[in-house]
């Protein structure tokens, strides 16, 4: 009898050898795949870098002659702000469809579930032209209640200059897809939060800004932050409407010197930090947004490990393919 | 006996073919306790939420310090009143939720400062006031706090505490132990217990017997949408006169 089975009055059964296995070192599973793959995406990184570096045509000097032109810098200034405008705008809009959508009058709801319906389904560069050949159309735009007597008209040719129908034609854009990602944060709030403000004599307005709305930004923020990027860069079909943004900037000045990939390049590498700069501010307001959640808080802690350019995203070991 | 405070009056309600209340008819003394009991299902939460207009009444009223909640009598109409009317009705009749329902992005002081600031009480005086009451239902060091910090027991105290800030002079309980685990349920039943000794007028919609023993100045027993039994709790509850009264109260103690 083992000592096992006196101790714990069952049989177990000793083989030989059992105690050679119990001494054993633990070795994993070689991946011989991931480390091939992994010489090869080093490979095809050295490779770009190495004809970044090397390819005269790139005129890494004319770039950096032309980064900080005032021309540009003066396009770069005009896509911040009509990027600014328009987002401020047509998350108003937005936000007053997304009601509207959400409202039990069914008038409101079907005039906001048309709007939605017609500018998604525009796209934006073809409104910009219809905006800006809006003085064709139509060559009076009159205020008042139809088939009244106007309260003012204005001449619609002084009126949409190309800058005004950019802002316009990428607000109504924005504001379609904006509402239904404010509509999608709204309904994920529960109706006991309302009820609770309602109970302690809030009015409406206030329960909307101060209890609903904050509870849905954590719904609302990373589909926006996708929307957002998606409008700064297309600010930049404001160029074919001759707006000088960013884009066009270059493009006036290649348009002379004929040095085209450099100065696509200057366009490129201030699109980059823009995004880059956007990127890094979502990651903070999704974390502000996050507070009674049990999430971290503070600056350090925060940026520790992060690099908030794209998405974060875990190792997936259970996704793993190579 | 001096005017009730809250006078209930041939109240009826329906969701769709279903009649949730059917002409029930209360008063609340001022200064009193009253635990409504009844089946799950039988309207009990309906008519919590009708005193504070949550819902609308389809037919009756309910009174509260002998204004009419909701509405406006003028001739033979009642007109539902504006927002901003039933707002201020709102704001002087406290509400405990069976879920609680404090508001997850805010902290706990935060939570009890919301209804004093809409009521447009300075911050500085509001905090002081809501600091008071956390400590009053035993949570001053939580006031950082946020929700889900917290367990069951102390976000429904929280609750109580929000509820209290805008100083009603009608409280409403709706189940606020029925989300608790158990060993929480004292802790808040405590604080009820507290507050009704302080003259507190409180409509409390509970399955907790002993409370309603305790504390109750008067039972009522709601069965399918109909007020069957009423009085004090030493008659409602240990002879109660009505069938499914006595049917509900055998299964329950």
């Amino acid at each position: 009898m083992s000592v096992d089975e006196a101790v714990r009055g069952r049989p177990l059964l000793a083989r030989e050898g059992d105690e050679q296995v119990l001494g054993a070192r633990l070795v994993a599973r070689r991946k011989p795949g991931q480390w091939i793959s992994a010489v090869l995406a080093l490979l095809v990184v050295a490779g770009i870098v190495k004809s970044l570096v090397t390819n005269p045509r790139y005129h890494w000097d004319v770039v950096g002659a032309f980064f900080l032109r005032p021309s540009i810098l003066d396009g770069l200034v005009l896509t911040l702000w009509l990027t600014a405008a328009v987002l401020v705008s047509s998350y108003l809009l937005g936000i007053v469809l997304a009601v509207m959508r959400l409202s039990a009058n069914p008038v409101l709801s079907s005039v906001s579930a048309v709007y939605i319906w017609f500018f998604r389904s525009v796209p934006p560069l073809l409104q910009l032209l219809f905006w800006f050949q809006m003085a064709s159309l139509y060559p009076q735009i009159s205020l008042g209640i139809p088939f009244l007597e106007p309260f003012v008209t204005i001449e619609t040719a002084h009126l949409f200059s190309g800058l005004l129908a950019a802002f316009v034609g990428l607000t109504f854009d924005i504001a379609a897809f904006a509402a239904e990602i404010i509509r999608g944060g709204l309904v994920s709030v529960e109706a006991g939060q309302t009820e609770a403000a309602k109970a302690l004599g809030l009015s409406k307005a206030r329960i909307f800004w101060r209890i609903v709305l904050p509870q849905a930004m954590p719904a609302i923020i990373p589909a926006s932050g996708n929307l957002l990027i998606g409008l700064l860069k297309g600010t930049s079909i404001v160029s074919v409407i001759a707006v000088q943004d960013l884009l066009y900037s270059v493009q006036l000045i290649y348009a002379q010197n004929y040095l085209v990939i450099p100065l696509l390049l200057v366009a490129t590498i201030w699109y980059l930090i823009l995004v880059t700069v956007l990127s890094t501010i979502q990651f903070f307001v999704e974390r502000y947004y996050a507070r009674g959640k049990g999430a971290r808080t503070g600056f350090w802690r925060l940026w520790r490990g992060q690099l908030p350019l794209v998405p974060r995203s875990r190792p997936r070991r259970d996704l793993e393919v190579l | 006996m001096s005017e009730p405070l809250v006078r209930v009056r041939g109240l009826s309600k329906r969701f769709g073919a279903n009649t949730v209340l059917d002409g029930i008819d209360l008063d609340v003394a001022r200064g009193s306790v009253a635990v409504v009991l009844g089946p799950s299902g039988s309207g009990k939460s309906t008519l919590l939420r009708t005193v504070n207009h949550l819902e609308k009444p389809d037919a009756g009223f309910v009174e509260v310090d002998g204004e009419i909640i909701g509405y406006r009598c003028e001739g033979a109409h009642l007109r539902e009143l504006s927002d901003r009317a039933i707002t201020r009705q709102r704001s002087r009749i406290g509400m405990v939720f069976q879920q609680f329902n404090l508001f997850p992005h805010k902290t706990a002081l935060e939570n009890v400062l919301e209804g004093q600031l809409a009521a447009g009480v300075r911050r500085r005086a509001a905090e002081t006031r809501g600091r008071e009451l956390l400590d009053r239902v035993g949570l001053a060091d939580r006031e950082r706090s946020y929700p889900r910090q917290m367990s069951g027991g102390q976000q429904q105290r929280v609750a109580i505490a929000r509820a209290l800030a805008v100083e009603p002079e009608l409280m409403l309980f709706d189940e606020p132990t029925s989300a608790l685990d158990p060993e929480m349920v004292g802790e808040v039943l405590g604080v009820m217990k507290d507050l009704a000794r302080t003259g507190m007028t409180m409509i409390v919609v509970t399955h907790e017997i002993g409370f309603a023993r305790e504390v109750a100045d008067q039972v009522v027993f709601l069965d399918d949408g109909r007020l069957v039994e009423a009085g004090p709790p030493g008659d409602v509850l240990v002879s109660p006169t009505h069938e499914r009264a006595r049917a509900f109260l055998s299964a329950v103690l």
